[in-house]
């Protein structure tokens, strides 16, 4: 029993060495090495894939630095705080905690790690001097989604199953509401929230409610939305505009959603890897939004000549441009939008 | 106003058969004298494996409905293996099961996910299986949509509802059940193979979560993901306690529920001035009232259940 225990230490000890020893020589080399912490996985056609698709795209577009990716998904933020002292620990420069439910333990990392980068969002908090925030104005998203679903709409009933009511869902879900009353005011707009980001059926439960009730147009935001657009590729009748381009490829989305717009995080992460090699370690609040490349947004190929008029085309621009001109102004009411009244 | 809660009901009776699936086979497992809170668990491979084979099969597009069959077949066949595994935790090794339900759960709901990263990938949704119209019945007003425009296994689902109050109070198995759950030492001295009956109980609990998993990936939402099942199986495991351990009960229990939720969808797309967060949890604060007030009342209660039975020791 004893030997057992001495091997065993031993055999600790020389991984613990190795391990020390490979982060070591990576720091030294001038690799910027950057973590990301999901709730999710990479590929779930929402939240957390938009992020990794953002570093990897913003990895592609940086050749001439030297980058280092990892990610750890599945992450609950009781067991975020782990994972994230082991990427310390192997000389990670930013940490990526990609959700408002991880700020507690990035606070805390924070303090006890001054010298390395913590990024959470969505916030529009200021954080410490070593903690960068983000926070998706999605308003202009759900805004655009808004014109098209309220221009399409033949039966004049929209609906829109959202997550929770906070964060950048509140903001995305707000602006669509917005966006249907400066087309269609007559529109009546069926707002449902499911309570949780990623329960597909209860999404796809709502969705069908909706469908039940009229609603010939509908939207979603965050994973959970794959759920309501499964639901909403059953109806013959009614369409989808996406908040995530990764809905253009799936079947349903291929035959159902009109267009979709996206977060952009590579400009993010772009922006963040240049800020942390050039000595700002954080405090600051990073906004995406259409003026600053924060967002994108795609017409589906396959039914833009049937369902996207040029007038609907023209407007759409035209307020793209707007937000690109003015990008604090615009929609500065977005929080004002009341479900109630609708 | 017709509409609208024709529109609920419409939605109650598809919506409701998964928890009506996953609660009967619980019911069995409970009769039995074994509770099973890895329903959840094999409810997730029920999901997986049942949206695997059609999705294998037509790698996300039109398929044979004989592979949604298929998919059926394997979630119960899985199901079935999942009861064994836990009747040889719980039975034969005698571990406590609620302990062993807990660990049921998380393997169920973590190989389910591994699994379909390792086979399929990220989210992925299947044409699944349609909805039938009942010729003539599905045209009457009102009582057509709300009970003849479902799919299959919905009819299946609500029709084996008379089957299991067969099974369990007219046949000779269904008495043994009854009596392995309500006094294990009687029925052994009877000549009833206690651990026999308790494993068969525990294999049909488990093939019916199976099937209740399948039809929320074939049947419902038509898609896969690893949190697919969101605390149904939990769910499945009250409304046995809710509806008394009687099929009929639950059926009760598994269609107030659903209304609830249905409810809830309405109040909160009504543009209702109510907060959402309140609307959401209003199905779950009504098991909890309906199980604080029927909490004395348990004359049905299996009185052996959760107690490991081993005929040598004399309890």
């Amino acid at each position: 029993m004893k030997r057992l225990l001495v091997i065993a230490i031993m055999l600790i000890a020389a991984f613990s060495l190795c391990a020390s020893g490979s982060s070591e020589s990576a720091a030294d080399d001038g690799t910027f090495k950057i973590a990301l912490i999901i709730e999710n996985t990479i590929d779930d056609k929402g939240w957390c894939q938009s992020m990794h698709d953002g570093i990897t795209e913003a990895i592609a577009a940086m050749p001439d630095k030297k980058i280092e990716y990892s990610y750890s998904e599945k992450m609950l933020p009781v067991d975020a705080g782990s994972i994230a002292r082991q990427y310390v620990a192997d000389g990670y420069d930013l940490i990526i905690a990609h959700g408002a439910q991880y700020k507690n333990f990035v606070l805390e990392m924070a303090e006890e790690y001054p010298d390395v980068s913590f990024a959470f969002g969505t916030s529009s908090e200021i954080g410490p001097a070593n903690v960068f925030t983000y926070m998706p104005e999605s308003e202009e998203t759900g805004y655009i989604n808004g014109l098209i679903a309220g221009t399409v709409t033949k039966d004049n009933i929209i609906g829109l199953v959202g997550p929770v009511d906070s964060g950048d869902a509140a903001r995305y879900n707000r602006g669509y509401v917005l966006g249907i009353q400066a087309v269609n005011p007559d529109a009546k707009i069926l707002v449902a929230h499911t309570g949780s980001f990623s329960d597909y059926v209860k999404s796809s439960e709502v969705a069908t409610s909706q469908l039940s009730s009229g609603a010939d147009v509908l939207t979603g935001s965050s994973q959970q939305a794959i759920g309501a657009l499964r639901a909403t590729a059953e109806s013959p009748k009614a369409m989808w505009v996406g908040q995530d381009l990764a809905q253009l490829t799936t079947e349903e989305g291929k035959a159902k959603c009109i267009a979709a717009s996206s977060y952009n995080y590579a400009a993010v992460v772009i922006d963040l890897v240049n800020r942390i090699e050039s000595g700002v370690k954080g405090g600051e609040c990073i906004p995406m939004n259409f003026a600053n490349g924060g967002f994108i947004f795609e017409y589906n190929p396959a039914l833009e000549a049937e369902w996207v008029s040029p007038e609907l085309k023209e407007l759409v621009a035209s307020t793209i441009d707007s937000f690109k001109a003015d990008p604090d102004g615009t929609l500065a009411t977005w929080a004002d939008v009341d479900y109630s009244t609708l | 106003m017709l509409d609208i809660l024709t529109n609920m009901l419409a939605m109650c009776i598809p919506f409701s058969v998964a928890l009506l699936l996953a609660s009967i086979g619980e019911m069995f497992n409970q009769r039995a004298g074994v509770f099973n809170l890895g329903c959840e668990g094999v409810m997730a491979m029920g999901a997986f494996i049942g949206m695997l084979i059609p999705f294998a099969a037509g790698g996300g597009g039109a398929v044979s409905q004989w592979y949604n069959f298929f998919g059926f077949v394997a979630a119960a066949a899985l199901g079935a293996v999942f009861g064994i595994i836990f009747a040889v935790i719980t039975v034969t090794f005698r571990a406590p099961q609620g302990i062993a339900g807990i660990g049921l759960q998380m393997f169920g709901v973590g190989t389910a996910g591994t699994l379909f990263r390792h086979f399929v990938g990220g989210t992925q949704s299947i044409p699944g299986i349609p909805d039938i119209d009942i010729p003539l019945l599905s045209k009457i007003p009102f009582f057509g949509d709300v009970l003849f425009s479902h799919n299959a296994m919905a009819y299946l689902a609500y029709l084996f509802i008379p089957v299991a109050m067969y099974i369990l109070f007219k046949t000779p198995w269904g008495l043994k059940v009854r009596a392995a759950g309500t006094n294990p030492r009687a029925a052994d001295s009877m000549g009833i193979n206690v651990t026999r009956t308790r494993y068969e109980a525990l294999m049909l609990g488990g093939a019916l979560a199976g099937l209740a998993g399948a039809y929320l990936s074939i049947a419902q939402a038509k898609m896969f993901s690893d949190t697919l099942i969101s605390g149904r199986g939990f769910i499945a495991v009250a409304l046995v306690y809710f509806g008394h351990w009687h099929p009929l009960q639950i059926m009760g229990g598994a269609l107030l529920f659903t209304f609830a939720q249905t409810f809830q969808t309405i109040i909160q797309s009504m543009g209702i001035s109510f907060p959402y967060e309140l609307a959401v949890m209003l199905p779950y604060v009504l098991v909890i009232v309906v199980l604080s007030f029927t909490s004395k009342d348990q004359t049905m209660a299996p009185s052996s259940l959760g107690k490991p039975f081993n005929r040598e020791i004399r309890t």
